[in-house]
């Protein structure tokens, strides 16, 4: 019995994973593909392999939010433990297929976060949840996107302010791009070294960590340096020309980032099964199947996604690009540094919203705002109902 | 498939300054073409007006399906980094140029009335001052593509605020030309066909008007890139 619950987790989990990397990869990499920063098939390169690598390296905290921090699983049986992480992870499914067939901005985090709700509350009432991880993890979802959204406007402010004001912009650009590789790079080795298994095996402080991890970026801020000092010229364009090469930085610190927030949906549910049903078991082997699961998506659909979305979206110039993927890069990286399991999607809207607010973008619509407030507060209860009822459906099965 | 991928809902493909910047060069081919049949007209040469005035509605045509797609496009819920009312007044004195350019050529090209010799010149320096009138406004509107894509630096509203700056001027050059032709007119009138006089009063009022609107889309253009 046991054994097919656990070939129904893996093919749900690797289902989620593939949808994850189909869907969500096209917002993550479409402003990059759209500012013809990168080509599609590079997009899909970068995508996949830094996604993965994020979730292996850091993927691990919101899995284990997901995991233990939102239903008490120490009271709960076994059986009654796997049967409900099942249903959360079905719950979910079904809300990736509504929202891909509906397009709607429904997040598969808030779906699986639902589903774990659901069930805690169906299966010890009231008191079976940990409200305050809820309650955190619902706060997030509203701060990360006026998060990501202030953010970008505070970068594309100081591009406006040093560059453009700048008698010479690219003269100024050549000057301070370097110093944007350093803080990007020091964010991307911080979030590797600190609390990760690879900082276990390096035994090192934070603070030692801290000045590894700089003297790293620096080094890639001075190679950056030169790479920039290529690119020779006056005007506008040039500096657009000059982020452009940024703006792949940016895309690879945005797969980066979303492979260790959105790996633990699909994956977080699956550890849960498995490690129930085989006691010993790895977790760092579930985030690289649920990576590659990712990748997978990226490589068969996502190319169409990326196809789709970046034709529809040319407005955009590579000093926006570039402020919007550092703003949503960074946010969501230090959202799963921190377990907080936010929607990578909305994060980017809003980091978009910002630069438009910084007099950016030529039209930003507001309306998706409307859409996704209505997404916050219909999902989690919807997806917790749905749960509910599938867990019921499943004590029944088994 | 549909996909979900609200980003690409959030800004558009389309740019509404793209369509700004189409309008006005609309504006400027038209009345650059207003122009060559009315120095033409001036000197009594009438043969291929009414062709210019039939390109000069078709201009105007096609101006319009600009400014329709401008405002179909534009939600309420749309956030810009300039004000949408002043967009969109601009768009609508941008617009009234090419209503009055329209409304020239189809008056001249109904009755070719003879210009008194005396006055050629003074027609002909007055239609120069009201096309380059519209000509400073397109440069004035052509700058904005640097003022979007430098975020409003100051150096490059600086630089519009000048071409606004030139627009008055050339403007104003214009009105002090017009007063002297409508000077000359009342002087002659008792050697001119009562016809005539009115008509040729209309003309100069008409082509004038044209500067007046480029002044008054200039105004908007500078509330429009206001701090």
């Amino acid at each position: 019995m046991i054994i097919i619950l656990v070939i129904i987790a893996i093919f749900a989990g690797l289902y989620m994973a593939w949808n994850i990397g189909a869907n969500d990869v096209a917002n993550s990499m479409s402003t990059a593909v759209g500012s013809k920063a990168i080509t599609l098939r590079q997009a899909l390169i970068i995508a996949s392999i830094l996604n993965f690598l994020g979730a292996v390296l850091v993927g691990k905290h919101v899995t284990d939010t997901i995991q233990n921090k939102i239903v008490d699983v120490a009271i709960i049986a076994d059986h009654d433990l796997m049967l409900g992480f099942m249903a959360a992870l079905l719950s979910a499914g079904v809300f990736v297929t509504l929202s891909t067939w509906k397009e709607l901005p429904v997040s598969t985090t808030h779906a699986v976060i639902g589903g774990v709700v659901g069930f805690g509350l169906i299966e010890g009432g009231i008191n079976m949840v940990k409200w305050r991880t809820v309650e955190n993890i619902a706060a997030s979802w509203v701060i990360s996107p006026i998060a990501g959204g202030v953010l970008a406007f505070i970068m594309f402010k100081i591009i406006a302010a040093t560059i453009f004001s700048n008698k010479k912009p690219a003269d100024m650009a050549r000057k301070i791009g370097p110093f944007f590789i350093i803080l990007t790079f020091f964010i991307i080795f911080l979030s590797i070294f600190l609390k990760t298994r690879v900082g276990a095996m390096l035994e090192y402080t934070t603070w030692e960590f801290a000045l590894m991890a700089l003297a790293m970026a620096s080094l890639t801020g001075i190679a950056g340096f030169f790479l920039l000092k290529k690119i020779t010229g006056e005007g506008y364009d040039i500096v657009e020309g000059l982020f452009r090469r940024l703006q792949v930085m940016t895309s690879c610190y945005v797969a980066f980032s979303h492979g260790a927030n959105d790996v633990a949906n699909a994956v977080a549910p699956v550890a849960v099964v498995l490690m129930l049903a085989w006691k010993e078991i790895d977790a760092i082997y579930i985030l690289a199947i649920g990576g590659m699961g990712i990748a997978v998506g990226i490589i068969t659909w996502g190319y169409k996604v990326i196809k789709t979305v970046g034709g529809k979206i040319t407005a955009l110039t590579n000093t926006r690009g570039f402020s919007i993927d550092f703003a949503a890069a960074t946010v969501v990286l230090v959202a799963s540094k921190l377990g907080l399991p936010i929607s990578t999607t909305h994060t980017v809207v809003g980091a978009v919203i910002g630069v438009g607010l910084a007099r950016g973008l030529d039209a930003v619509d507001l309306s998706v705002i409307k859409k996704i407030v209505y997404s916050w507060l219909l999902t989690l209860p919807a997806s917790a109902a749905l749960s509910i009822l599938i867990y019921r459906g499943l004590i029944i099965l088994f | 498939m549909p996909f979900r991928a609200p980003v690409k809902d959030t800004y558009r493909k389309k740019s509404p300054f793209e369509g700004l910047l189409d309008h006005i060069g609309k504006v400027r081919e038209c009345v650059h073409i207003l122009r060559g049949g009315i120095l033409r007209y001036v000197d009594g040469e009438f043969e291929g007006f009414h062709e210019i005035a039939e390109k000069v509605s078709e201009l105007e045509h096609e101006a319009d399906l600009i400014k329709g797609n401008i405002r179909a496009h534009l939600p309420r819920s749309v956030l810009m980094p300039v004000d949408k009312r002043y967009f969109l007044w601009l768009l609508r004195e941008q617009d009234a140029i090419l209503d009055h350019a329209e409304n020239l050529a189809q008056l001249l090209d109904l009755r070719h009335t003879v210009i008194p010799e005396e006055m050629r010149d003074d027609f002909k320096e007055h239609m120069n001052l009201v096309a380059a009138t519209v000509e400073e406004m397109e440069k004035a509107v052509e700058n904005v593509k640097d003022l979007l894509m430098t975020s409003f630096s100051g150096r490059e509203r600086d630089e519009t605020k000048t071409y606004i700056h030139n627009v008055h001027k050339k403007e104003w050059e214009a009105d002090q030309k017009r007063y002297a032709i409508t000077a000359k007119i009342y002087e002659m009138e008792d050697e001119m066909d009562a016809m005539d006089e009115y008509h040729l009063l209309k003309i100069v009022d008409w082509i004038d008007d044209i500067a007046d609107h480029a002044e008054n889309a200039a105004d908007w253009l500078r509330a429009m890139i206001a701090k």
